[in-house]
């Protein structure tokens, strides 16, 4: 048993603090789901996209043959924490390029996928950002009921169809996309493929789906007879469900981390707050931040078990479920500790400009108006119990 | 970072769960609540025997110089069989401290009788005052002709009506984290009056009452007017111990309600199969893991010397506020069933007070963490 980081990721938090004091603006703090929503957070997310890329950082989990670092979990583990908690943007190139896409192509791609796509993600340049196109409007949580179609013609395919709450696809150059091969197929499961689309292609369509909140990440994408070459499937045709599964070991061990150290940045604010306003006094507020932190200390510990497992190359089929729920819950409630705090000023407009009138920078506000979604993104809380319940519990199904 | 026990670590559990399994069944609980001395003195001198109670005291005293990692171990597996009896307080309550802050002749004294299984010790710090902070302690210590002399009473003592020896939190001098002595007291003394408190659980917790009890000088742990030091140490390691017996009760109400949602049948399936059910399951599987690996953090942290106030009382509250959820949870997914005296879940349910109130409730440890964070010097103010 042991509950320290060696001396190379200890090396490595030192050496990302500093990049952090010289890139990122003084006192910087990103907001919730705020990289793609406007034009000018855009290009400085690419920016630093850039610069993690030089460092070697932005894939640095992936294999040194495919332009990452060959770092080890623990390593990844680190950087992310430290990019959640100084709120360093770019990290994942789009939705999924560094996370999914890149390690499913080391896995299922093609060689000449991989000699295209691995550099243009590790460069960390526009071309290598990417969305994933899984959701539609009859496959949320029931992602296997996907309809848009792939139907090979000739030496392609034709994907006609439609995909909806595609985050970043406004800023993305490629797209993820999850489609049905073979419509005859009964299984839901043995039809459907990944390709892999240029998102200039003609007769793709985006549409903005602007949130309550007036961010912009969500879309509708549109499929209108899309070309795509028969070389940009990935993997086996009709086995995308099977790749998706398993690729997502990959993808588990690379979110929680970044919520860990966003979360205690963001406590680590609230509390420098209540100190500057004096109601640090308030035995309520003072009892509510304790209990905070210690969510954000049982978050911390299930996150490193989950990773620790990993790290011993055995597969955590529910530790990222439990992960994920239990973040959702902080998100929640670190918010609504944070909105209480802030009383009066907690009614401000998240995106405005207005230094006048916003508190923390809006960190708070964000957070509040945007959990809600983000419990729903990546798998829905009930989705994450019910895999607890077959993988955690054993239960029978329901 | 690593997760795992170390070969000696998972033959230490396996042993202890084992006696346990054979020794002390449900059956032995509920014949211990009725038991006027409320634990079994064949089963003690058997752990005396086996090592358990010299297990983390040093060998040059009869004991294996265990850390606090392998007596977390073993009271983890305590806590999942509920067993009864004054291990919890003679181990961890007094024989720690008089380990790091007692005298070598009083070491000497009575390390061994403890590791032999000779002298059961408890605690005598809780006060009508009902705090768990330093001024709530009012029983005082005055001395007269070299001797101490000690009057007043403490209540929720475990076990003190069997105690050979009492560690006695007292007050020598006026103020509030100040001036508090502790002093070994000899549990056969005239001056002493034990009752057994009826709590929900009949688990033997006493009102001591002194009156002029004579101490010796060299009675006194550690110096005189300087305890508030000791009593720290005893509740850090208290709170992190009685978070690791309390995560062996709550993982075994898990297991126990999880066999159970598999059995249960009603509308023609096994009731786990509901989502109704396993999310509330799933909940608690989130909470209970989530205690497991603090708990194990923070005995590790302790056996390393570098355990934060922080996180020894986050573990506590946690294991507080987890242990009382679980209860109730896996109550209602038993269904009435889970009511019944005959249901072993009862019987945890009912010890989850005894439990939260050792070494700290939650309003205490909630204050010390709000401590800890007015005083923390967060990285990103190192920038700005």
């Amino acid at each position: 048993m042991d509950f320290q980081f060696g001396d190379k990721e200890e090396a490595l938090r030192k050496e990302i603090r500093e990049f952090v004091k010289q890139e990122l603006p003084p006192g910087w703090v990103r907001n919730a789901l705020a990289e793609e929503s406007r034009d000018e957070d855009w290009a400085f997310t690419l920016s630093i996209s850039k610069k993690l890329s030089e460092k070697g950082w932005l894939t640095m989990a992936w294999p040194k043959e495919y332009g990452g670092m060959g770092a080890s979990l623990w390593e990844h583990l680190v950087f992310r924490e430290e990019a959640g908690y100084w709120g360093i943007p770019g990290v994942t190139m789009g939705v999924g390029g560094v996370d999914w896409v890149g390690p499913s192509l080391i896995l299922y791609g093609s060689e000449e996928q991989k000699k295209t796509h691995l550099p243009l993600i590790a460069s960390g340049e526009q071309d290598g950002v990417w969305c994933t196109g899984y959701s539609e409007p009859n496959a949320g949580s029931d992602f296997a009921n996907i309809g848009t179609k792939a139907i090979r013609d000739g030496d392609g395919y034709v994907v006609n169809g439609q995909k909806i709450w595609t985050s970043a696809a406004h800023r993305s150059r490629w797209i993820w996309l999850a489609a049905v091969t073979a419509p005859q197929e009964p299984k839901k499961h043995k039809r459907i493929s990944i390709l892999i689309v240029d998102m200039k292609s003609p007769g793709i369509t985006i549409n903005p789906i602007i949130n309550y909140a007036g961010y912009h990440f969500f879309n509708e994408v549109f499929f209108d007879d899309v070309k795509v070459p028969a070389e940009n499937l990935v993997g086996e045709e009709n086995r995308g469900w099977y790749q998706l599964m398993s690729s997502l070991a990959h993808e588990r061990g690379s979110i929680a981390p970044g919520s860990c150290g966003y979360n205690k940045r963001m406590l680590d604010e609230l509390v420098h707050y209540v100190k500057e306003t004096g109601l640090i006094n308030n035995p309520r507020i003072r009892h509510k931040l304790a209990d905070r932190a210690i969510e954000i200390e049982a978050l911390k510990v299930l996150v490193y078990q989950t990773i620790w497992k990993m790290s011993k190359g055995q597969v955590p089929f529910y530790e990222p479920a439990r992960d994920k729920v239990f973040n959702d819950y902080i998100f929640e409630r670190l918010s609504m500790t944070g909105m209480e705090i802030l009383g009066l000023y907690s009614q401000m407009d998240p995106q405005s400009e207005d230094e006048k009138w916003k508190k923390l920078k809006g960190s708070f506000e964000a957070m509040y108006w945007l959990f809600p979604g983000m419990s729903i993104a990546g798998g829905t809380d009930e989705i994450q119990k019910n895999i607890i319940a077959m993988f955690g519990l054993e239960l029978p199904k329901s | 970072m690593d997760f795992d026990f170390s070969e000696d670590q998972e033959m230490i559990r396996s042993s202890m769960k084992s006696m346990l399994d054979k020794e002390y069944p449900p059956e032995k609980v509920r014949e211990m609540e009725e038991d006027p001395k409320g634990y079994d003195p064949g089963l003690w001198k058997q752990m005396a025997e086996l090592g358990w109670l010299g297990l983390s005291l040093p060998e040059e005293y009869g004991g294996a110089g265990a850390d606090v990692l392998d007596l977390m171990i073993v009271i983890e597996e305590m806590g999942r069989k509920l067993l009864s009896g004054p291990f919890f307080s003679t181990m961890v309550l007094c024989s720690l401290p008089l380990v790091r802050f007692g005298s070598p002749e009083q070491k000497k004294e009575y390390l061994t009788s403890i590791a032999n299984g000779e002298q059961i010790w408890t605690l005598a710090y809780s006060e009508p005052s009902a705090t768990h902070d330093l001024s709530g302690v009012q029983l005082r210590a005055h001395l007269q002709d070299e001797t101490y002399r000690l009057s007043g009473t403490k209540i929720f003592v475990p076990y003190a009506h069997v105690a050979d020896y009492l560690l006695v939190v007292a007050r020598t001098d006026e103020g509030d984290e100040s001036g508090i002595t502790l002093f070994i007291v000899d549990g056969k003394d005239s001056g002493l009056s034990t009752e057994i408190i009826p709590t929900a659980a009949h688990d033997k917790q006493c009102e001591v009452t002194f009156d002029e009890v004579s101490v010796p000088k060299n009675m006194v742990l550690g110096e005189v007017g300087k305890g508030q030091d000791i009593v720290k140490f005893i509740f850090q390691q208290g709170a992190a111990l009685k978070s690791a017996e309390m995560l062996g009760g709550v993982e075994a109400m898990l297991e126990m309600t999880n066999a159970y949602a598999k059995e249960r049948v009603q509308f023609d399936r096994p009731i786990g199969s509901f989502q109704a059910i396993q999310h509330k399951m799933a909940d608690l599987l989130i909470e209970i893991e989530g205690l497991r690996y603090m708990v194990h953090e923070t005995c590790w942290a302790i056996s390393n010397d570098s355990a934060s106030d922080f996180l020894i009382s986050a573990t506590k509250t946690k294991a507080n506020e987890v242990y009382q959820r679980t209860g109730i949870e896996c109550m209602r997914i038993h269904g009435a069933v889970g009511f019944t005296k005959e249901l072993d879940l009862g019987l945890y349910h009912l010890r989850s007070k005894a439990s939260e109130h050792t070494m700290g409730d939650s309003q205490f440890h909630r204050e010390i963490i709000a401590r800890e964070l007015e005083q923390y010097e967060a990285p990103i103010f190192g920038l700005r």
